[in-house]
């Protein structure tokens, strides 16, 4: 019963895409294993894209991806195409060291998980600031006004945080300077991996609303990749649901919280911690996530899936529409329904962790 | 902050301290002595029994109590009165000042070029981790630090010296050579260090390297070189703010440790090049058991010890950031 099966882009399409990821795979021994696995996907011009997926399961290659850096001896294939607003579309994994190196920072940025370990702990800050202005030939003057507006905006004393080394700042604003750093040469897309990771659930929830409120202002477009659902869920327009270096279902941040059409992510919601529901009803995935070098043959997911098949077993699913813009790979996603039901009502405002609005 | 100069400076204080006294007992330890020395050799000579007892009564002084001997070492030490060679006949300070000199200068400058090189290459085979350039460099660094210096000396000697006559094979200068600010002295003065330096820095060049490497290739795996790169700093300066700074940090306090040690293996070098420094007369004072010379030496040796480490500790704030607002106050 494939008749819903479709291999066209329009569950993950975007109306007006400023970055389109085709077939983007990584591989660290020439294509034997791959720890991205043959991703596609479209970002929409302003919107925030919630990347899911659990401890290795290729979240951080596909943010890596976004701006061709992926750690070295990695090998990056596929395409991945920017499209600057009015502009001729550039071709990333095409352009040149010095093309490649203005383009990071200026139109795509980076933040990393581990803030803490993202600045040169013998340098102070404004030198960091100064210096990647220097790089991209930026106005100095004007790029420091703009990181002390960057770092007002997040709550920082500016003068305070230029003049401090690292280690002089607290975790949480660490993380929020290497945002404000991230921000300076004022580009399109921000990329984001596990931002929040190493904080507190109160400076996480503080930084989210910070991030919202920066996307507005400088009318950013986001990729957010955490292993915490509810997290993001409160802060993406759209999610994407990671498994084992694929991604297994794409949709509006409503329809995979409410609605979600693949067995995996109605799994990943039982088993996220509810403040609501008492600790018996959380249940965790029976299994173990694959290793990129042992990956099972057909659907990854179908060892630890209660609806595997025969045709599970044997060939990688594409993705089915649920709805439109809502995308599931999984041949069985109508019978998930009955088969994996939701242990409680979940939405995408009050969520744990999540930002009231 | 002044809380952290204040104990450190006390701390080398007392080291020295601890160092006196030690040196002031275990001299009093030693079985034999100057005098018994003395009486074998006027033994040997064949002088009369009588004669000696006499000579040696004269020598002797009558025996205080032992506060009353420290109080008097220390008193005499602190006004810069190290007593009077036994074997030279002339003031331990004296001998001391105008062989010191030249021992800094050897130990200081092969100290320097050594890490110089090691920091360079250290980090260029870390850059190249695992090609051919690395395997063959950090062969040949474990090649290197596994000769004794010793061994190397007395080889450029031999080779260097004797048979092809290139550099000289003993003293600090040619003689009429006078100590000034002049072009011939200071050429003269470097040529006569070159062997004993370069047999220095081959033979401990190679350690330093691995050590550079090693502390190179952890910085490159750190998360804020690949932030500098993805920021598009040029290679130039994440090699020297970024990869270098960081990787030379570990290495400073063992730099200036590395002058002290080098100032006490100064002995047998200097004795082999025939070079009229500290350690030569360290050498010629434990042939003769001149105590007193000796004694001195060894307190100037572990003076440049502790200094250096007092030092790499008041310094290691300015390259350290995070040491100078306490983060963390152990540069070693």
């Amino acid at each position: 019963m494939a008749i819903d099966q479709t291999t066209d882009r329009r569950v993950y399409s975007a109306d007006d895409p400023i970055i389109e990821i085709r077939n983007a795979a990584v591989t660290y021994d020439e294509g034997r294993s791959y720890v991205l696995d043959h991703v596609s996907l479209e970002l929409e011009r302003g919107e925030i894209l919630g990347v899911v997926g659990e401890s290795g399961s290729g979240k951080s290659m596909l943010a890596s991806s976004l701006l061709d850096a992926v750690p070295s001896p990695g090998h990056l294939t596929g395409e991945i195409t920017y499209r600057p607003d009015g502009e001729a579309p550039i071709n990333l994994l095409e352009l040149e060291k010095a093309d490649r190196r203005s383009l990071r920072w200026e139109d795509i940025s980076m933040v990393f998980q581990g803030a803490m370990n993202s600045f040169n702990p013998t340098l102070d800050l404004r030198t960091h600031f100064e210096e990647t202005l220097r790089a991209h030939d930026a106005d100095i003057k004007k790029g420091l006004g703009r990181a002390e507006e960057l770092l007002e905006d997040l709550y920082l004393e500016p003068d305070r945080i230029l003049d401090s080394y690292p280690h002089e700042l607290s975790g949480g604003m660490q993380q929020r300077a290497l945002i404000a750093l991230s921000l300076v040469l004022d580009p399109d897309v921000l990329v984001m991996d596990e931002p929040t990771a190493a904080l507190d659930l109160l400076m996480q929830r503080s930084i989210l609303l910070l991030l919202s409120d920066l996307q507005e202002k400088y009318n950013l477009t986001m990729v957010f990749i955490t292993h915490d659902l509810p997290l993001v869920a409160a802060l993406a327009d759209r999610m994407a649901i990671m498994y084992a270096f694929r991604l297994v279902e794409i949709g509006d941040t409503r329809d995979i919280v409410e609605n979600a059409a693949h067995p995996y992510t109605r799994a990943l919601l039982n088993s996220t911690p509810n403040l609501d529901a008492p600790l018996s009803e959380m249940q965790p995935i029976d299994g173990q996530s694959p290793a990129p070098i042992n990956m099972p043959t057909g659907c990854a997911y179908h060892p630890r899936c209660p609806l595997a098949t025969e045709e599970c077993r044997t060939e990688v699913p594409d993705y089915h529409e649920v709805e439109t813009d809502h995308g599931s790979a999984c041949y069985h996603w109508q019978a998930s329904y009955d088969e994996v039901p939701l242990l409680h009502e979940n939405s995408p405002g009050d969520t744990t962790g999540g930002v009231d609005e | 902050m002044n809380n952290y100069y204040i104990k450190r400076t006390g701390r080398a204080v007392l080291t020295l301290w601890v160092t006196v006294t030690l040196t002031f007992g275990l001299i009093r330890a030693i079985p034999g002595g100057p005098l018994e020395m003395l009486r074998a050799r006027l033994v040997r000579q064949g002088v009369d029994p009588s004669r000696i007892d006499a000579i040696i009564q004269s020598r002797q002084q009558e025996s205080q109590p032992i506060y009353v001997e420290y109080y008097e070492y220390m008193s005499s030490l602190l006004s810069g009165n190290l007593g009077e060679s036994f074997y030279f006949r002339e003031p331990v300070s004296d001998i001391i000042i105008d062989a010191l000199p030249w021992t800094v200068f050897v130990m200081v400058m092969a100290t320097i070029i050594l890490f110089a090189i090691a920091v360079v290459w250290g980090a260029l085979i870390a850059y190249k981790e695992g090609s051919t350039f690395d395997t063959a460099s950090s062969g040949l660094s474990i090649l290197l630090s596994s000769v004794p210096f010793y061994v190397l000396g007395i080889l450029f000697v031999v080779v260097f010296s004797y048979k092809f006559g290139v550099f000289p094979a003993r003293y600090r200068t040619s003689p009429g050579v006078s100590p000034e600010l002049s072009f011939l002295f200071i050429q003269d003065a470097l040529y006569h260090a070159a062997l004993p330096i370069a047999s220095v820095v081959i033979t401990q060049v190679g350690l330093q390297t691995l050590a550079m490497r090693g502390n190179s290739i952890q910085v490159l795996g750190e998360d804020f070189v690949r932030v500098a790169r993805l920021r598009g700093l040029s290679d130039r300066r994440i090699a020297t703010r970024y990869v270098g700074r960081n990787a030379i940090l570990p290495m400073y306090t063992g730099f200036l440790t590395l002058i002290g040690f080098n100032l006490g293996g100064s002995v047998i070098l200097e004795e082999i090049f025939t070079y009229t420094g500290i350690g030569y007369y360290m050498f010629e004072a434990l042939i003769n058991r001149d105590y007193p010379l000796m004694m001195g030496i060894f307190l100037v040796i572990t003076t440049a010890l502790v200094l250096s480490v007092y030092i790499a500790d008041l310094t290691y704030g300015l390259i350290d950031p995070r040491v100078k607002s306490g983060d963390s106050n152990e540069a070693y």
